[in-house]
């Protein structure tokens, strides 16, 4: 019996729970799970174009992963990985609507331009954290909202679109699109950048004096500072870089999926992130995989919903859930709201 | 002037459910457990009122439904920080995604379209009444914290749950009351959104007002009267915003909405150095 | 079994996670007497008080009293920013209708301090109370149960020497009007003066019983540690040059203040700062350190190898390895950083070079640190800190919490530094730590220097009395 409870509280434990209540929101939906499963596996996994637009969903899911894992290594948490990932998707479209220099340029141009964008929003919560001890939870939530105001109305106004039905930039010159990796689907190489950014943070947490400074900040504040951490230059810095890898996200989503900036880019991966950032247990390798299963999850939803009649908010509950449930692995050196460096 | 007073008027409408989250953010963190799963809470209360009202035809069911329904969800973070002691912030926030897809499904179901239910019997004209209890439990909240034994017992559990074992009494059970107070605190302030205010609900209608309450309880000091006036304040600022509109030829609409997130900001960052939350507020005892 | 004793413990054990700390012990404790437990760091006499109150359950055996047990904890468990009255009367709160009738609290919490000889102000707030007057409030917070059986863990490691004679006076008082007491306390000597009985335990098992008539600390010492009390290297003859003076230094603020504090150190010398608990010692630390900023001077600036009082909060990171936190403090000096990266074989080599010359028991270089006991963790700390020989060394608290084999090695440690000419800062709250090695000894009150003695010319009750804040 024990042996059935260890074996249950691993990732197998988290799999057959997920699959339990999955089953239940389909027989609540009036959908068999027999039904809803299929159309939920086949719209992830069925052909090129599904495992393209799965491979998509990993992609755009991985960035803001990486980025509030680097956070929470820290012992910061940010919740603000939508409106960094919307901010940089914003600086790339709305600079690449009106970008004439040679493609090549112009795409790393973009992608860098997504990172300072999604950068610059993470220092501001960085910085009124070590400036001012300001909540970070609260300050990245907050700053969320600024984001999806401020790129509403930039984009149904100045930035809009010459020929744009709604409020969205003019579409990105083909030649600053992201050269697509997986033929006839919309997956580009995006994806590619993605897990090179996981390698590289693998590499600044186990390597670096950087990694090493940030996690003896987020486990051990106290003796991280009297070792000579700069905890305050650490904390802006982190949700900078944090914020950046969000950003880049961004600007992929906009040069290699959309090729161009509405606000309805993002169905929540910032949110979602987090659960993927978790279940990847704060390691960056580990992390891919968890996106895949994820991708699987958001890509496989909308199908489950077009052909199942399952309300892809299921899928959205499931996720709250396994977070829920895994914030009993993790625990991140107690911070208080309000809490003063 | 009647500029003024539309503006006085908004301002205790959009104030009101911040005052009710924050009174549950701040009773909850007095006793030593940080609720980021207001805005979930608000949420489902919201919700749980619409379709109640939709099923009974009765705003006062709806509302009894909508803050019940908030308890039950602070009760399952209660359970989550005492019995499982994980981690309140990762906790709350995955309780904050369930509730909001939670709703988002419900309405799909039971109203057949996304995004925003039917409309349903509201408290109509009468919904100064919750205005008014606001303060009412503004007022009790703050007599009952410092001057009866259990608010007593409640602040010493934020501060040392260690003393209170000492002194024979079981601190995780005086958690789980007050975070669970703290959820139907949250669903009722929801509640009044739905059904309060308007006459419905639809997707993402709290929009932060979980976390600005929050704000609003650093700002008011972890006390209950001064986090109604904050919240009071950023309520100011939500009204500002809509009377605003249009008003001020070369200020965008959509810009000005985010009026009330930088007001929460900017109080984050001036009340520096000059706060000091419950001690052992967030760790698991 | 005693047929009248007040508290009784049969065949009791406890279990934690891959430790026995409580091996199959019975005791007794009568009303009326005061006993004394003892037993080095880690050999579980703080689990048995708190099987004994009530607060933890033993895996076997029985506990049997008859009557209410009360506790006052080593680490006071009492809430800084209520007030004392609140502290004490928290669970028993005197009520007028649904209000809490503050006046009767304070009458009565006025009352019990005077019927015990304590003096208080019941409306103060704990936290601005000196930790010698907070363990008041946790008393007093026992006593008002009426308690048939008192406990006391460690009561006077906070107190000044003059205090610790009126605590005692309390103590008899309640003995004699019936109270069984018993007392966990390292301090022998207050045993020897005070106990009726004591128990010593040795790895969690009671090892030995004695009645208290005309014993010897050492003999109980012999017990505790279960054969010849560990040596402690010997100061040797050094040549002594001026290596950092420390004038005028104040920082801080509120309780924590340090006002004008001067001082020289000299290469090859112990400087030993004596001093009760709260008195600005962590204050004078963190400006030594460097963590706070000051007025004043601290002149040179010069690498130091540091002991933080605080080995689980300040010094490690405890799901680390060994490896991890050898080099944790050292992480961006040349030898160990190798441009952005670590140089891990370093890490590897220090840590491996720590657990010889330290005696640190680990199973390997790679368990998480959190395995190890505290005497070995702060063994590696003590190792981390003099690594690569540093000039001038700031010890506080070094031996705190560990066995006595880790401190003697620790002492030692600190002794072999010092003759080899280094510079040394010692601030310790046990007075025996400070006479066995410093060379001088200052004595720090109310966050100022208020003497300074030479070792052969020190008088041990003149230090006393100056912990006390009299002359």
């Amino acid at each position: 019996m024990i042996r059935v409870r260890r074996a249950l509280s691993g990732p197998a434990g988290a799999i057959l729970l997920v699959l339990v209540l999955m089953s239940l929101a389909m027989i609540a939906a009036g959908t068999s799970p027999v039904e809803g499963f299929s159309a939920l596996l086949y719209g992830a996994l069925g052909g090129r174009n599904q495992i393209g637009e799965t491979l998509v969903a990993t992609s755009a899911l991985l960035f803001p992963a990486l980025g509030i894992a680097l956070a929470f290594r820290g012992g910061l948490f940010n919740i603000g990985a939508e409106g960094q990932l919307l901010i940089g998707a914003l600086f790339a479209g709305g600079v690449g609507a009106q970008l004439h220099v040679p493609g090549p340029i112009g795409i790393v141009l973009l992608l860098c331009l997504g990172a300072i964008g999604g950068g610059l929003w993470g220092a501001i919560a960085g910085w009124m954290k070590a400036q001012f001890g300001a909540n970070e939870i609260i300050a990245t939530l907050m700053l969320n909202f600024v984001a999806a105001y401020l790129a509403l109305d930039l984009v149904s106004g100045p930035l809009k679109g010459p020929l744009a039905a709604g409020a969205e930039t003019a579409w990105l010159d083909p030649t600053y699109w992201l050269p697509t990796l997986l033929p006839h689907t919309r997956l580009s190489i995006g994806l590619l950048v993605a897990i090179a950014i996981a390698f590289v943070l693998h590499w600044v947490f186990t390597r670096t004096v950087f990694g090493y400074d940030l996690r003896a900040a987020g486990e051990a504040p106290e003796a991280a500072r009297r070792s000579g951490v700069n905890i305050a230059r650490l904390t802006w810095l982190s949700l900078a870089i944090s914020g950046a890898i969000s950003g880049v996200g961004g600007a992929t989503i906009v040069t290699g999926e959309l090729h161009r900036f509405n606000t309805q880019l993002s169905p929540g991966y910032g949110f979602i992130g987090i659960a993927v950032a978790l279940v990847g247990d704060l390691q960056p390798l580990w992390i891919c995989v968890a996106a895949f299963g994820f991708g699987i999850l958001e890509a496989g939803g909308l199908a489950m919903q077009a052909s199942a009649q399952v309300p892809k908010d299921a899928i959205h509950v499931i996720e709250g859930i396994i977070i829920l449930v895994l914030a009993a692995r993790r625990y991140v050196a107690a911070r208080g709201v309000g809490d003063i460096e | 002037m009647e500029l003024i007073a539309t503006l006085v008027l908004l301002t205790l409408i959009k104030g009101t459910p911040l005052i009710y989250a924050a009174l549950g953010g701040v009773i909850s963190e007095r006793s030593g457990v940080i609720n980021i799963g207001l805005e979930g809470m608000m949420a489902m209360g919201a919700f749980t009122a619409v379709i109640v009202s939709f099923a009974t035809h009765s705003p006062l069911l709806g509302l009894a439904c909508g803050v019940i329904a908030g308890a039950l969800v602070g009760l399952l973070l209660a359970i989550a920080a005492t019995r499982f002691k994980v981690d309140q912030i990762v906790a709350g926030t995955g309780i904050n995604i369930i509730c909001a897809g939670g709703a988002a499904y419900g309405l799909v179901l039971l109203f057949n379209q996304p995004g925003a239910s039917v409309q349903v019997a509201a408290l109509g004209a009468n919904y100064w009444i919750l205005i008014v209890l606001a303060f009412v439990l503004a007022i009790a909240m703050q007599v009952v914290l410092y001057a009866t034994p259990w608010g007593l017992r409640v602040r010493a559990c934020g501060e040392n749950p260690k003393a209170v074992a000492a002194a024979g009494l079981d601190p995780l059970l005086l958690r789980v009351y007050a975070v669970t107070i703290s959820g139907a605190l949250a669903g009722l302030g929801g509640a009044f959104l739905s059904i309060g205010e308007l006459n419905l609900y639809s997707d993402g209608m709290t929009a932060g007002r979980g976390f600005i309450a929050l704000a609003a309880v650093i700002f008011g000091r972890w006390n209950p009267l001064g986090a109604t006036v904050a919240a009071v304040v950023f309520g100011f600022f939500e009204a500002l915003q809509y009377v605003l509109q249009g008003r001020i030829p070369w200020l965008p609409s959509d810009a000005l909405q985010a009026l009330p997130y930088i007001a929460a900001l900017i109080a984050l960052a001036g009340i520096t150095g000059r706060v000091r939350p419950p001690a052992s507020d967030g760790v698991p005892y | 079994m005693e047929p009248n004793a007040a508290l009784s413990l049969r065949n009791v054990s406890k279990r934690f996670p891959g430790v026995l700390a409580v091996d199959d012990v019975s005791l007794d404790l009568l009303p009326g007497e005061i006993h004394a437990l003892v037993g080095e760091n880690g050999a579980g006499k703080s689990t048995l008080s708190a099987i004994a109150a009530g607060e933890m359950h033993a895996d076997s055996g029985d506990v049997v009293t008859s009557g209410t047990v009360g506790l006052v904890h080593q680490h006071f468990e009492l809430v800084g920013r209520l007030r004392v009255w609140q502290n004490v009367m928290l669970g028993r709160e005197p009520r007028r209708g649904w209000r809490i009738d503050v006046q009767a609290a304070c009458e009565r919490v006025a009352e019990l301090a005077k019927r015990n000889g304590l003096e208080i102000d019941p409306n103060a707030f704990v936290d601005t109370l000196p930790v010698g007057v907070q363990q008041r409030v946790e008393l007093l917070r026992e006593l008002d149960r009426d308690p048939a059986v008192l406990l006391l863990d460690e009561p006077t490691a906070a107190l000044a020497p003059a205090e610790i004679a009126s605590f005692f006076a309390t103590i008899v008082a309640l003995a004699e009007r019936g109270t069984a007491i018993m007392i966990v306390t390292h301090k022998l000597q207050e045993v020897l003066d005070y106990a009726t009985r004591v128990t010593v335990v040795r790895h969690g098992r009671v090892v030995e019983r004695m009645a208290n008539a005309g014993g010897s600390v050492d003999a109980i010492a012999r017990a505790m540690v279960g054969g010849e009390l560990p040596q402690v290297a010997s100061r040797e003859l050094v040549t002594q040059m001026p290596l950092l003076a420390i004038r005028n230094v104040s920082a801080g603020s509120g309780e924590r203040t340090i006002r004008n504090c001067s001082f020289e150190v000299a290469t090859g010398e112990i400087v030993g700062i004596a001093g009760v608990e709260g008195n600005g010692q962590t204050t004078l630390a963190d400006a030594i350190a460097g963590m706070i900023d000051c007025d004043g001077s601290i002149e040179p600036r010069i690498p130091m190898g540091i002991i933080p009082q605080d080995r689980q909060r300040e010094a490690l990171v405890l799901n680390w390895s060994l490896v991890d936190n050898a080099i944790l403090g050292r992480q961006h000096s040349p030898g160990v950083r190798r441009g952005i990266t670590i140089d891990r074989a370093r890490a590897a080599s220090d840590a491996r070079w720590i657990v010889e010359h330290f005696d640190v028991r680990a199973a390997s270089v790679d368990v998480p640190i959190r395995t190890l006991s505290g005497g070995n963790q702060q063994k590696l700390v003590v190792g981390r800190a003099l690594i690569g020989d540093p000039r001038f060394i700031l010890a506080y608290n070094p031996t705190r919490g560990i066995d006595v084999g880790a401190a003697a090695l620790v002492q030692s440690r600190l002794i072999q530094a010092r003759n080899r000419g280094a510079g040394i800062v010692l601030i310790s709250f046990e007075l025996d730590e400070i006479f066995a090695l410093a060379d001088r000894i200052l004595v720090m009150y109310r966050g100022e220097i208020v003497g300074n003695f030479a070792r052969d010319v020190a008088d041990r009750a003149a230090i006393g009395r100056l912990m006390a804040g009299s002359q």
